[in-house]
Parts: C-alpha cells; structure tokens; sequence
C-alpha cells in the first residue's frame, strides 16, 4: 500500500504542465487549414500503416501465445546453464517476432516507398533490420541476465530491485547515448543557431550542443529530437527539417520545440514515469510468471516475453497520453519564445505534407499510436496561443 | 561414420608411402613439377572437353560409356599423382602417364546409372564441393576446372579457382612440410596425411563434377582412417553430439551467438594476462599451476564449444563457463612438467601451427556456411561437414593449447577425429611428426 500510495504521489508531482489549465483548444477544419487534397492523401496513406499495425499486433500476440506454450521446447536446444538457456530462450522468441514481423514491416516499407517517403533499398534495409535484431539480441540477453540473476537469488522479491536496475539502466542509456552518436554534425546555420542560442536564454538553459543528422539520401520525412540527460544534454536536427518546404522561421520553432524539452525537464520526467509503469509491470511478470516456476526458471522466459508484449499493448495508451502531454508543453514553451503561431501552423502543414501525417487521424489511432498530439490539435493551440497572446 | 570408405565410388589409395624424402627434389619440387603441371593442364582440357560429354550421355541414357568413363578416371588419377608429388604427399616424380603403383592413387568403380536429374544440374550441384575442395586445396585438377570455366567467365575465373586451390590447407599444409623436409629430409607424417585427404576430397569433387560417379563427395575423415591414426595427445576431441539440428536456432545460429562473442571477448583479455603469467611461471617452476592450467583449460574447452555452435558443427547452445559436457568438447590432460626451452619460443615455435589453424580455420568456415544451408532445409548437419569441422576445430584448440602452455605437445594435423586409447610409448618430439 505503501509503494502504491508513494507512486501515485510521484504521478501527481510529474502529471503537471506549463500548458494552462482549462485551455480550450478551438475546433480547426483540417481541410481548410491542411487543403483538402493533401487531407485526403495523408488518411489514404495512413488508413494502411493502421491496417497493418492491427494485423501485425494480432499475429505478434497470437504467435508469442504460441510461444508462451510451446517455446520451453527449445530448451532441449541448449546446453547452458538455467539463465544461459533463459537467454537462448528469449532470442528465439525476439527471433520467431522478428520473423512473423517481417512481412508487415516489409509492406510498411514498400508503401513508404510507393509514396516517395523512403529511398532506402530492401536489401540494405533488411540488412538494417537484422542489425537492429542483433542488438534487441543483446538487450533482451543483459534484461534476462539481471532479471534472472535476481529471481534466483531473491526469489519472488526480485520485481521491485529488478524495476530498480532497469530504471538506473534506462537513466544511464539517456544519459550515455548522446555520447555514442557519430553520425551528427555541428549545425552552422548562423541564424538558426543565433536564434537557438537567444531560445536557451528565455528557456533559462545553458549553452546546449546543436547538431544535424544527415538523413536526406535515405527519407523525405522531417524530424528533430531532443536527447541527453544533465551534461550529456543536446538536440538533434534532421537535414530534412532545414530543407523545403520549411522555411527558416518554421526551422527555428522546432529548435524551440527540442528546447522546450530540455527546459522543463521531459528526458528525467520520461525516466520517471518509466519507473512509474516498470514497478508494477515488474511485480505482474512476477504473479504471472509464478506457474512456471518464476523468472529464474528458462522455462518462464517464452511466457514473460508474452505478459511484456500485453503489458505494453496495455500501458500504450497511458504512456502515450503521457507523451502527448509532453509534446504539447514543449510547442506551448516554443510557441511562448518564438511568438510566432503562424510558424507553428506552416510547420504542421509542411509535417503532414512531407511525411503524409493525417492531421486528424482516428481516435483509437491517437489512443494506440500517438505519442504526439495531432497535427490539427497542434495548429489548434497555435490558435489558442495567437488568441490568448496577441491583439 | 557416414560411409564405410571402401563403399565409395571414388576413393583414395596409399601404397606405403616412407617419410623420408629428397631433400634435393623437395627443394627445387615446384620447378621440377612444371612440365607435369602443363601436360596436366593440357589433359584438363581433353578431360572437361570430354566431361561434357559425358553429361550429354549422362542426360541421353543415364550412363557414362565405358571409353569416356576411363578417359575422365585417367585424368582424375593423374591429378591426384601430381598433386601428391607438388603438394609433398609423394616422393616419386609422377611423370606424363598414370602409375599404377604410385603411392598416392585414386580408384574409381566403372560407370553405373546416374540420375538423369542429377546429372542435368550437375555442374551447379558440384558448387558446394568444389568450393570446399578449393578451401581444402588439395587438388590441382581444379585449376583446370577453371580452364572450362574460361569459356564461360574468361581468366578472372581461371585465377580465382586456382587461387581458392592454392590457399587452401594442402597449400598451406606443403609449405610448412617444405621447410621440415629441407630441413630433416623426411616429411611430418600428420601434415602428410591432412594433404592426402584433401586430395583424396578434390578427387571425388572433381570425379563428380565430370560425372564420373552419381555419389555426392563426403568430406568425412574418415576416410582418412585407414591410412592415417591419431596419436594420444594431451588435447583430444569428443565428439557425443547428434546431427540433428532445430532450423530455427540454424537460421539465427550467428545472432544467438551474439552474447557468446561479448563473453568470449571479455574471457580473452583476462587469459593474455593468465597465459604471460604462466609463461613466467612455467620458464621458472618447469610447470604451469594447476589454478591457472584449470582457468586456461576452461577457455580453451568454452572455444571448442563456441565455434562448434556458431559452425553448425554442435547442435546446442553452449554455456559459458567452458565446463566439460558438451556434444563437441575436448579433453585436456592435467598439469604436467614441460620443457623450458620449448616454453621460452613458445609464441615462435606456435608460428607454423597457427598458419595451419588458420588454414584449417577457412575450411572450417566453408563447412559451416554450407552445413547452415543444408541443415536449414534438412534440419540435420551432414556428418561429413561436421566431422570435418570437428578436426579443424580440433587442431585449432590443439594450437591454442599449446599457446597457452597447456602442453608443450605439438599440434597434430592428422585428419583422423577419434584418437587411439593407449598412451603413446615414446617421448613427444618438439616439432618432428608432432604435426
């Protein structure tokens, strides 16, 4: 009682924003403001992407149902020891995922290219793909490592140091990952960086290192991302977003936007709400795995993989709503720096035109998938900023 | 075993070859085997054009006739004469004709029914053998094979197939048999024996390939067995693992193995330490410390086991503390006494071993790459190609034994898994037949 009552404290001091209370956010006609033609492209092209998230869920759950029943088969496959073969056990399953996802991820692809979104080949990006397993391969093998290793020295005590361990973990990758970046260079543009420098002051930030990531050869889309915790702290721009159809002033409210983020925080509170969701996510693989012999038993692994993948279906839409709180503090913040809502919404408008985003997409899709508000919802708080802010 | 030797269509014959040999004519062998090598390229050339049509009746009436079949056998047999007297498997000069009384031959079964299917895709199912032929190197006859190829891809292919030839382990095998004879005047008899066995494959992959028989190539030591033995060593391979193998652990075998590589990583910086402090420990006491012989011991085990599962040659998981038990292992002697002298050179005297480990180490790879392919379809390793992993792996761990001052016993090179059981009555030699 006393863990849950201390969480629901820590979600109360983290749910609040700089976006004021009450602020209705007036209705915006996406054809009007998007231009019917490109409202209607962006939901053909969307109206697929969801079709095949929903099929690829379906077989994801169906097959690691499967394996939760069949996969402690495999462990005949080895000779290790019990967490070497929890190990072996959790790669087959990352492994079989990865197989059935295959053809989804595969259309995914084909229909970003059939819309001129995607450059990049299937040869090199399936040899992307299984790059990227091969270190899900590696990060399920040191997750099985620390969960299994506690299990079968606490016992079922294990979930809440085991929650520990993966929140210090998620806090040292925040914090290591800017270091590990190769692939970006210093931005140059002058009066982008001016205009940065000028931001971080308002925002009350130090001088923060602003970069750009050279993405164009392989995608059309436009993206920005703030990263880094405390010294390690940066934001990354896509060469994309310097390009056409943004403008230079559309340029700097993304800038604003990534600040924002550092400004109030988003990375520490993010590894915060993450400790929120692992605590009690620990102690139901804990129950759940219990009939198995708990987590430091191999034959637990193909079941936990299961009760992961639901828990996440599961938590997607409170994750995501908290996301969205989030992302709309840092347009706010940027919009309150940059004083320009105009910018905001060209800025939205060129989102939905390069990436083909539907600006107001279902509302089970912002429910399941949007870690961002719409693109209309956006424009609104432009709107709602310009009415509040200016004569 | 897969196969009795003797039931094979194509096999290898050895006329009690000595040891002993000129050491005049090894020096100059190269030079001296010019005019051979070109009537035997010349030959080639008569044999693949001939080849070809033995595929035509092949494909007409499912049979080689008897002249065409003898023609081809000829010229296989002749290959393997001279590639025993260039690769220093054989003493005598093999001059322009086959022998019959040479001491490296080839006999091959007359003509039979060959599957008219078999025989259509011939050339591309011959691809596999003739590319572990090539990493085995043992035959000259696939230089010429690429004289047929010129037809199709021109000089780059001709140059590529007799490069595959001569990088392989014969090649690498008649280079350090070269200096040992010039030296000694006598040939290491476990060098000599992995070369006999690489021809006696590039025999059968060649004889194949001109459809000189309907039977795939096995690469299985053990037809090595009846003219090669395996001395006691204080390394030896245990070979308990079936050949069943689960296609979904084949498919992603390299990326399962992805924690065994950060491990073996890890394992490898603490045994460079381990190994220079037993260097000093043994150069002062004449013997390594049970402690560390049982650490190095372990990581020389947990290698065997690693390759074996990344290679296809075992079929589970390894663990990761190098613990006896698995289906490909090795068994290690304890700490014994050994020689100060041979553990001051240790890293110089290793040098010959380990550009065999080396070579043995590609042919390994081959046999890996091709049982992943065939496991993957058939859910089972083909015991020739994993037992041929198991002796390449097998004198790598032997070399890496002997790096690490587990035993001052030389690697033995011999192409024969399973060794005798009786100890060996007299001292081990330093480098000597120790190959």
């Amino acid at each position: 009682m006393l863990l849950v009552a201390a969480l629901a404290v820590a979600a109360i001091l983290l749910y609040p924003t700089a976006v004021p209370d009450g602020l209705a956010l007036p209705s915006v006609d996406a054809d009007s403001t998007f231009g019917a033609d490109l409202v209607a492209r962006a939901e053909r092209y969307e109206r697929f992407h969801y079709v095949n998230w929903v099929l690829a869920q379906v077989v994801l759950l169906a097959t690691l149902f499967l394996y939760a029943r069949k996969g402690a088969a495999f462990t005949r496959e080895s000779a290790a020891g019990p967490v070497g073969t929890g190990m072996l056990l959790g790669m087959l399953g990352l492994a079989i995922v990865w197989l059935v996802g295959l053809p989804f991820r595969v259309a995914s692809l084909w229909w970003q290219r059939r819309h001129g979104l995607e450059d990049v080949g299937y040869l090199d990006w399936l040899v992307g793909d299984w790059a990227v397993l091969g270190a899900e391969f590696a990060s399920i093998c040191i997750a099985l490592l620390i969960v299994m290793g506690l299990a079968r020295r606490l016992g079922e005590r294990w979930w809440l140091p085991g929650a520990a361990v993966f929140v210090a973990i998620g806090a040292l990758f925040t914090f290591g990952t800017p270091y590990l970046d190769f692939t970006t260079d210093p931005l140059e543009d002058e009066a982008l960086l001016a205009a940065g420098r000028q931001y971080e002051r308002e925002l009350g930030l130090s001088e923060l290192p602003l970069r750009v990531e050279e993405v164009s050869d392989d995608t059309e889309q436009a993206n920005a991302y703030a990263t880094g915790i405390g010294p390690s702290r940066r934001v990354v721009l896509w060469d994309t977003m310097l390009l056409q159809p943004f403008t230079e002033a559309e340029g700097k409210v993304v800038l604003a936007h990534e600040l924002a983020h550092h400004s109030q925080e988003h990375l520490p509170k993010g590894i915060g709400w993450f400790a929120l969701f692992a605590i009690p996510g620990a102690w139901i693989l804990m129950r759940a795995t219990r009939g198995r012999g708990g987590m430091g038993a191999p034959e637990a692994v193909p079941l936990a993989l299961l009760v992961v993948a639901v828990l996440q279906l599961a938590a997607a839409p409170a994750t995501n709503a908290i996301s969205r709180r989030m992302e709309a503090e840092a347009d706010w913040k940027a919009l309150q720096v940059t004083r320009d809502p105009t910018s905001l919404e060209g800025l939205m408008v060129g989102f939905s035109d390069t990436s083909l985003g539907d600006p107001d997409p279902p509302g089970w899709v912002a429910l399941m998938l949007g870690t961002h508000p719409t693109l209309a919802d956006r424009v609104a708080m432009a709107r709602a900023w310009a009415e509040r802010n200016q004569p | 075993m897969a196969a009795i030797p003797s039931e094979r269509p194509i096999r290898l014959v050895v006329r009690g070859d000595e040891l002993g040999r000129s050491r005049l004519t090894t020096f100059f062998r190269l030079l001296l085997a010019l005019p051979v090598l070109v009537w035997l390229f010349l030959r080639g050339i008569a044999a693949f054009v001939v080849g070809f049509v033995n595929w035509l009746a092949v494909l007409i009436q499912g049979e080689v006739p008897d002249s065409l079949h003898d023609f081809v056998a000829a010229y296989v047999r002749y290959a393997a004469q001279v590639s025993a007297y260039v690769f220093l498997a054989a003493d005598p000069y093999p001059w322009f004709r086959v022998q019959a009384d040479y001491p490296v031959d080839v006999e091959i079964d007359p003509p039979a029914r060959q599957s008219r299917w078999t025989g259509f895709f011939r050339l591309l199912l011959a691809l596999p053998a003739l590319l572990l032929a090539a990493s085995l190197g043992g035959g000259l006859g696939g230089g010429s094979s690429g004289t047929s190829g010129s037809t199709q891809g021109g000089e780059e292919y001709w140059a590529a197939s007799w490069g595959l030839s001569a990088g392989g382990v014969a090649s690498v095998a008649a280079l350090l048999a070269w200096f040992f004879i010039v030296a000694l005047g006598r040939a290491p008899r476990g060098i000599r024996d992995l070369v006999r066995y690489a021809i006696g494959y590039s025999a059968q992959a060649l004889g194949y390939l001109l459809l000189l028989s309907g039977r795939y190539p096995t690469s299985d030591p053990a037809l090595a067995e009846p003219y090669s033995e395996l001395p006691r060593h204080p390394v030896r391979m245990v070979v308990a693992d079936d050949l069943g193998r689960s296609r979904l652990t084949v498919l992603f075998r390299l990326l399962l193995a992805i924690p065994h590589f950060v491990w073996f990583a890890l394992w490898s910086i603490a045994v460079v330490l381990a190994a220079l402090a037993a260097w000093l420990v043994a150069l002062a006491r004449g013997r390594v410390p049970s402690g560390l012989h049982g650490f190095l011991g372990a990581y020389v085990r947990y290698a065997v086991h690693l390759q074996a599962y990344v290679f296809v040659v075992g079929r589970r998981f390894p663990g990761f503390t190098g613990r006896p038990g698995y289906g490909i292992d090795v068994e290690l002697d304890p700490p014994v006494p050994q020689r100060r002298l041979v553990t001051l050179f240790r890293l110089l005297l290793a040098l010959p071993a380990l550009l065999l480990a080396g070579a043995l180490w590609g042919a390994l790879f081959v046999a890996g790459f091709l049982g992943w392919w065939y496991a993957l379809v058939r859910g089972r390793m083909p015991e020739g190609l994993r037992n041929l992993g198991a002796i390449s792996i097998r004198y790598g761990e032997q070399t890496s034994a002997y790096l690490l001052l587990l035993t001052d016993r030389y690697p033995y090179a011999a192409p024969v898994l399973q060794g005798r059981p009786e100890p060996a009555a007299a001292p081990p030699p330093v480098l000597g037949d120790a190959f």
